[in-house]
């Protein structure tokens, strides 16, 4: 995790609108960004879509941050474009669930997807539900604390614990 | 997954679940972790990395030239409100200083005096002027009857010259 001291000069920078330091905080945060959104659509061409997204909303975006964790503040705008993306559209929607479809019927044979490789991870975590795999990624991309996520998804801490360990539970089950 | 978080979970276990659990919670916490380590997502592409940098370019001077055109507009108001009253004072000022004079005179008699009936009464410097002429027909009149035994004659004269003087002065005001 990036130390906050590390992170105020950048944050200050891309307040004052510097096109530099906006470049610096996508280098920090763009592959743990990609991976969450990859990790929840499965698909490579709509994860570069939201990353985009995520990045250039930034700049409107930058002055509301007004300090704490900015992983937890990064990672709640990149929460809402994904659930926007989910409930943006109904052609979208369907899109996704045909995807979801598509992925569930490829579980017994894994293959190249046209947008990139699927492998057993992103398999298996469609065996999850959608609340559940949202919950297993935000935690490791985002690695916050159980605290900073229960936040997030205004729930109890305890909620999100038990949540959290039964799907890693049963993600290790699958996997092994 | 750091030492701190995996105290935190002991103790988040220990707090909100069981103590019995919590053992086995955290090395399902890190086997499931070591997993999601083992198969890492791929890197988004360098191009799409350098298009979001473009775009976030593009987005900030686009953000400046909105702000810009947004502090116009909210300035434009203002602008006109200031430009509008600067007329209207400059319309006033040119109503109070430029235009024709109007000459006005003042009369140095009262108006009073010339409708009095009794102007000694109502017009104190010229009842103190009243006063003098009468004190000095008295002495003219004194002079005439050679009441005070010097030469009368040159002494009227004297007087005489002196009333034409008063009552020159007091017409000149």
């Amino acid at each position: 995790m990036t130390k906050s001291d590390d992170l105020a000069p950048i944050i200050d920078g891309c307040k004052a609108g510097s096109a530099e330091f906006f470049s610096q905080l996508v280098d920090i945060y763009k592959s743990r960004v990609y991976g969450y959104f990859y990790r929840l659509t499965g698909d490579g061409e709509l994860s570069d879509e939201l990353l985009s997204e995520l990045f250039v909303k930034l700049v409107g975006k930058i002055a509301s941050y007004k300090g704490g964790s900015f992983e937890s503040w990064l990672f709640k705008i990149a929460t809402n474009i994904f659930h926007d993306y989910l409930r943006g559209k109904q052609r979208r929607k369907k899109l996704y669930e045909a995807r979801k479809n598509q992925l569930e019927s490829e579980i017994t044979e894994p293959k190249r997807s046209e947008s990139g490789r699927i492998d057993k991870l992103q398999i298996q975590l469609w065996k999850l539900n959608d609340d559940t795999r949202e919950l297993i990624m935000l935690r490791y991309y985002s690695q916050l604390s159980l605290k900073e996520i229960s936040k997030i998804r205004r729930e109890p801490i305890g909620t999100t614990l038990s949540k959290l360990h039964r799907g890693l539970k049963r993600l290790r089950e699958l996997m092994e | 997954m750091n030492g701190q978080n995996e105290e935190n979970l002991k103790e988040l276990f220990e707090r909100l679940i069981s103590t019995e659990e919590a053992e086995s919670g955290i090395e399902d916490f890190v086997k499931a972790e070591r997993i999601l380590q083992q198969y890492p997502a791929p890197e988004p592409d360098e191009e799409l990395i350098t298009a979001i940098k473009s775009d976030i370019v593009e987005a900030i001077r686009h953000r400046r030239e909105h702000s810009f055109r947004r502090l116009a507009y909210r300035m434009a108001p203002v602008a006109a409100v200031l430009m509008i009253l600067a007329a209207v004072s400059v319309r006033l000022f040119e109503k109070d200083g430029g235009g024709p004079a109007i000459i006005t005179y003042a009369s140095i008699i009262p108006a009073s005096v010339w409708d009095s009936e009794n102007i000694a009464a109502d017009d104190a410097d010229l009842a103190v002027l009243t006063a003098e002429i009468d004190e000095l027909e008295g002495e003219v009149l004194t002079l005439e009857l050679g009441e005070n035994g010097g030469n009368g004659r040159s002494a009227v004269t004297e007087l005489e010259m002196e009333l034409v003087e008063i009552n020159s002065d007091f017409w000149e005001g």
